[in-house]
């Protein structure tokens, strides 16, 4: 219809500019048309006879805007466009080979439908037109004779790559254009600045044609399982996976954790709406020291058009490392020894512990040696950040001198430890904290007041953010979880605290006969570390008031001092960004390396070996990272699909720092099952910022007209005029066809 | 009629009172009629503490009907004179008056560390033997005290023996940290009885040698001290007499609180 009544496409009046082509001056058209309107409204303000009202300004009206048409046509009016030359230039059509390429819709695969879109016409359109290139790329474009060897067999998507390869291949020739036709289904995360800055800087115009359902009618996908990287032998971890379903809405499905064919836990989900993501929490235990390759997935319901994308590969490295957490108490208390008994019985923890028996006595237990500790609590960094985890008991504030506050301060922030406070008598507000420095540590804002702590029994009833912490998991089920957080007997004291602050969580809250609610037990994150305040000293009631049986208390604890020293860097911290290389080759490593009191070194060699499949074995050196101090960093090729651990050594001089363990994992024609929906957004937003238009299939066969409006490639500046229009015609007519109307009806005719 | 009226009137209120009063008397001194050295009863004696002195109430055998039971042997000042001296000596936060236990009662469960005195004459039904180990496997600690002989032994054994069939009483080892958790206790000596006073003579019945024993955990930890042949409780007793020697008092009160003291770390 535009073209109908505009004569052009839609293209040409985007990419024109509208000009007049005679030689007389624009300003005299305007006078004209001034002229003309002032003489009608003369000649209609003396013949308007019977028309009253607005009637005669609007009949001047028709008549000026009549006048002034016929006076616009008389200046030739047209469009400058820039069009390719005829036959001189090159058109790229790039055509996607991945797998996702290769799904059935209407029965038809979709790369079906793109080789029946090239052989309908476009194809030999574009030939008439210019010289076409053809290429179909997955990971990166290669050049084909024709349609017939694409299969939608390839393991990526990577556009921004394949369209740099495609403008690399065609420098120095005319490029005009590129048509890309592709379901947008990228793998690479997106496509890169690069590769749209190096096309708008050439001016090639990619156009654009999508295909595939932009949503399945019936599917369940696993968008993203996140999942911690480490853990401790027997943690017990959370998993939060992201479901997105279309056409199960309300439905029940499996989600399970699995390694191999061993399942960890599973538990029965109630879908949500259509589209919507939905994050589901599965709770399971990390095996014994090793790597772990987890499979988070949900079951296959009937009717499912995708069943490749229910399942996600995640790595974690369960450390055989065993931390150390130092326990300072100010006085002989029962939670003390059940503290100690309860991680005496976890293997994968080391509770060093200093208790003041009497004003002058200090009673350590769970030294490395009897000189450990012999002076009293650490006042040097070296000595406080070898331990990962830190519990103050029921100590004053000023037990501590400023030099050792600072240092405890320090041990979240730069050493990047959890520090745990306990309730008590001496402890918290009471200990005098609130007008301590350590006070801004706290998850929890403190009374300044003193007799906050109560020897008055209280129930611990767990909050929503409490029923997905690891920290408060007793059962893999929510529900059971929950009801057996109803069942624990009452705790034997708690201590009073003010509000959470700022990005603090409350796990735990306190109840007793209608008293306002407070936290108990409150989380937050502190510079590189994290702190917990636990306001009471009577958890161990749940172990004397419990059957012998019964683990809650062991539990709990062995729970909240794994959080609190699970993420405690170590002095050589390796990590990778990616840690499953999906369709991806290059894995980059990453080590921060720390000195004994956590300073960063920026004189270190640092190595990793890597072990990975078919028996690898391979060393490489990780280079200091310019602009970060104490970063060392490397991109490394992993060649095979597989696992990779990679130990990262870092030395200075003779002397080594330390070491650590990072795991990786290539997959390979994974990614493409997921996000498999043609991705309409990236197609419409590719052509958008390159000058080009997206098509559905069925408009491919105005393509090969409107694309030759481009700027790039060899050029010739053309005018279409625009006087022979049927819409001006339309409009003259219709202007005076409207004025007769109005007369009729007014009965001045 | 009229002083029919009055004489109900007051007859009433001096039961009310006297009512009143008995049970204030029960509520402090519940085991008032049981008591074997009375003492007042502290001031703070209502203070909520992390410890108190538990004292077990158990059933007694071969006793006559006109004897008292043998658990509240010293009590109640032996009891309130000692933990005067863990208040003082330690920074356990203690309570003044001490607390009667009873092992029919889940109360036990909520005072980690019971004192049993006498327990030559202890005589645990098979439910209270049960619970007994119940308390102690899951961390409660039981000190023993003030028997002699080897009769007691026997009658202590028998007992103890259907709370733990399957563990061994053994001599606890110097090095054990029980008698060094506070104070070392490497020189220890046999602490008399009230007999010390009038005979001389450090032990009663055929009990010359003492013994501290032990039962033990699967981790090796104490679970029951048994201190066989001495009154560390006499010597908390007496410790306020002048005829009573200060070295077997210090030594009951270290002894006492390391056992305390261990209770409350191991």
């Amino acid at each position: 219809m535009f073209e109908f009544l505009f004569k052009y496409p839609a293209s040409v009046f985007a990419k024109g500019r509208f000009v007049l082509l005679s030689s007389w001056p624009v300003w005299i058209l305007a006078a004209c048309c001034a002229a003309a309107a002032l003489a009608l409204a003369w000649h209609v303000r003396r013949n308007r006879a019977n028309l009253t009202g607005l009637r005669p300004a609007v009949v001047w009206m028709l008549e000026s805007s009549f006048v002034a048409l016929l006076f616009l046509l008389l200046w030739r009016p047209a469009l400058s466009v820039t069009t390719l030359r005829p036959q001189q230039n090159l058109v790229a059509v790039v055509v996607d080979d991945s797998r996702s390429m290769a799904l059935e819709e209407n029965g038809s695969a979709r790369i079906a439908q793109a080789i029946h879109v090239l052989d309908s016409g476009l194809l030999s359109q574009l030939r008439r037109r210019f010289q076409v290139r053809m290429y179909r790329f997955g990971g990166r474009a290669e050049r084909v004779a024709d349609g017939h060897n694409l299969s939608g067999g390839q393991n990526a998507t990577h556009i921004g790559d394949s369209l740099s390869g495609v403008l690399s291949d065609s420098s120095g020739l005319p490029l005009g254009a590129v048509v890309l036709l592709s379901d947008g289904a990228d793998t690479s995360g997106g496509i890169g600045r690069d590769a749209v800055a190096e096309l708008r800087r050439r001016r090639v115009p990619v156009h654009t044609i999508g295909f595939g359902r932009e949503r399945f009618s019936r599917d369940l996908e696993i968008a993203g399982a996140a999942v911690p990287a480490r853990a401790l032998p027997g943690s017990r971890l959370s998993a939060d996976v992201t479901i997105v379903e279309y056409g199960y809405a309300r439905r029940k499905a499996r989600l399970y954790v699995r390694e191999g064919d061993r399942v960890l836990a599973a538990r029965e989900v109630t879908l949500k709406a259509d589209g919507s993501a939905q994050s589901e929490p599965i709770a399971f235990q990390a095996g014994a020291a090793g790597g772990q390759n987890l499979i988070f997935g949900v079951d296959v319901l009937e009717g499912e058009e995708n069943t490749a994308n229910n399942a996600v590969t995640r790595l974690v490295n369960v450390e055989a490392a065993k931390p150390r957490v130092l326990y300072i108490e100010g006085e002989p208390r029962w939670e003390y020894k059940f503290i100690r008994r309860a991680i005496e019985e976890d293997h994968a923890l080391e509770l060093v512990s200093m208790l003041r028996t009497t004003q002058n006595k200090i009673y350590r237990q769970g030294i490395a040696n009897p000189k450990e500790l012999e002076p009293g609590f650490p006042s040097t960094a070296e000595e406080l950040f070898a331990f990962g985890g830190l519990i103050i008991g029921s100590v004053e504030a000023n037990y501590f001198t400023p030099q050792q506050r600072e240092l405890i301060r320090e041990f979240a922030n730069r050493r990047g430890g959890g520090v745990l406070f306990l309730g008590g008598r001496a402890a918290l507000g009471d200990g005098g904290y609130a007008r301590s420095p350590l006070a801004e540590m706290l998850p929890v804002r403190l009374p300044e007041a003193k007799g906050t702590f109560h020897r008055d029994e209280v129930k611990a009833e767990l909050t929503p953010a409490g029923t997905h912490s690891p920290i408060c998991r007793f059962d893999d089920d929510a529900g059971r979880n929950a009801e057996h957080w109803t069942r624990l007997p009452a705790l034997a004291d708690y201590q009073e605290t003010g509000e959470l602050k700022p990005g603090a969580v409350a796990l735990l809250e306190l109840s007793a006969g209608g008293r306002r609610r407070a936290p108990l037990l409150a989380v937050e994150n502190y510079g590189r570390g994290r702190t917990a305040a636990l306001a009471t000293s009577g958890t161990w009631r749940w172990q004397m008031l419990q059957p012998l049986e019964d683990k809650t208390h062991e539990i709990f604890w062995q729970q909240l001092l794994r959080w609190l020293v699970m993420d405690s860097p170590a002095r050589v911290s390796a990590s990778t960004p990616r840690p499953v290389l999906s369709d991806e080759i290059e894995a980059p490593l990453r080590a921060e390396v720390r000195d004994k009191a956590f300073q960063l070194v920026t004189d270190a060699r640092v190595a990793a070996h890597i072990v990975g499949p078919e028996g690898l074995s391979v060393s490489i050196d990780l280079p200091p990272e310019g602009h970060e101090p104490g970063v060392y960093t490397a991109r490394w090729t992993a060649e095979k699909p597989g696992s990779y651990v990679a130990e990262i050594v870092a030395r200075r001089g003779d002397e080594e720092i330390g070491r650590d363990v990072v795991m990786f994992r290539r997959e390979d024609g994974v990614a493409e099952h997921f996000r498999a929906a043609q991705n309409r957004e990236l197609l419409e937003k590719l052509a958008e910022e390159t000058g080009g238009r997206y098509y559905r299939p069925e408009q491919a066969s105005r393509l090969g007209e409107e694309i030759s409006y481009s700027e790039a490639g060899i050029t010739v500046q053309e005018t279409r005029d625009l006087w022979n229009m049927p819409l001006v015609f339309a409009l003259l007519l219709g202007l005076r066809g409207v004025e007769w109307m109005l007369r009729r009806r007014w009965g001045v005719v | 009629m009229r002083f029919w009226g009055r004489a109900l009137v007051l007859g009433v209120g001096l039961l009310a009172i006297t009512t009143l009063f008995a049970l204030q008397r029960s509520r402090f001194r519940p085991f008032g009629d049981e008591e074997d050295d009375p003492a007042p009863i502290p001031p703070d004696a209502r203070e909520k503490t992390e410890y108190a002195f538990a004292r077990l109430r158990y059933p007694s055998a071969g006793r006559s009907w006109w004897f008292r039971s043998s658990w509240p042997t010293d009590y109640p000042k032996a009891d309130r004179q000692f933990v005067q001296g863990v208040r003082r000596l330690t920074r356990i936060h203690t309570r003044s008056m001490e607390e009667v236990v009873d092992l029919d009662s889940d109360e036990i469960f909520k005072w980690p560390w019971i004192y049993a005195v006498e327990v030559g004459h202890w005589q645990l039904t098979d439910v209270q033997a049960k619970r007994l180990r119940e308390y102690l496997l899951r961390g409660g600690f039981l000190m023993t005290d003030d028997f002699h002989g080897t009769l007691e032994w026997d009658v202590f054994m028998e007992s103890m023996g259907r709370v733990f069939p399957d563990r061994p009483v053994v001599e606890i080892e110097n090095s054990d940290p029980i008698f060094h958790v506070l104070y070392d206790l490497d020189e220890r000596v046999q602490v008399p009885g009230i007999q010390y006073w009038y005979t001389g003579r450090m032990y009663e019945r055929d009990g010359i040698v003492p013994h501290w024993r032990g039962i033990y955990d699967d981790q090796q930890r104490l679970m029951v001290a048994i201190c066989f042949n001495q009154d560390n409780g006499d010597a908390w007793e007496w410790a306020d007499h002048p005829r009573y020697p200060e070295k077997y008092a210090s030594q009951a009160y270290r002894v006492g609180i390391n056992f305390i003291i261990y209770a409350m770390t191991h």
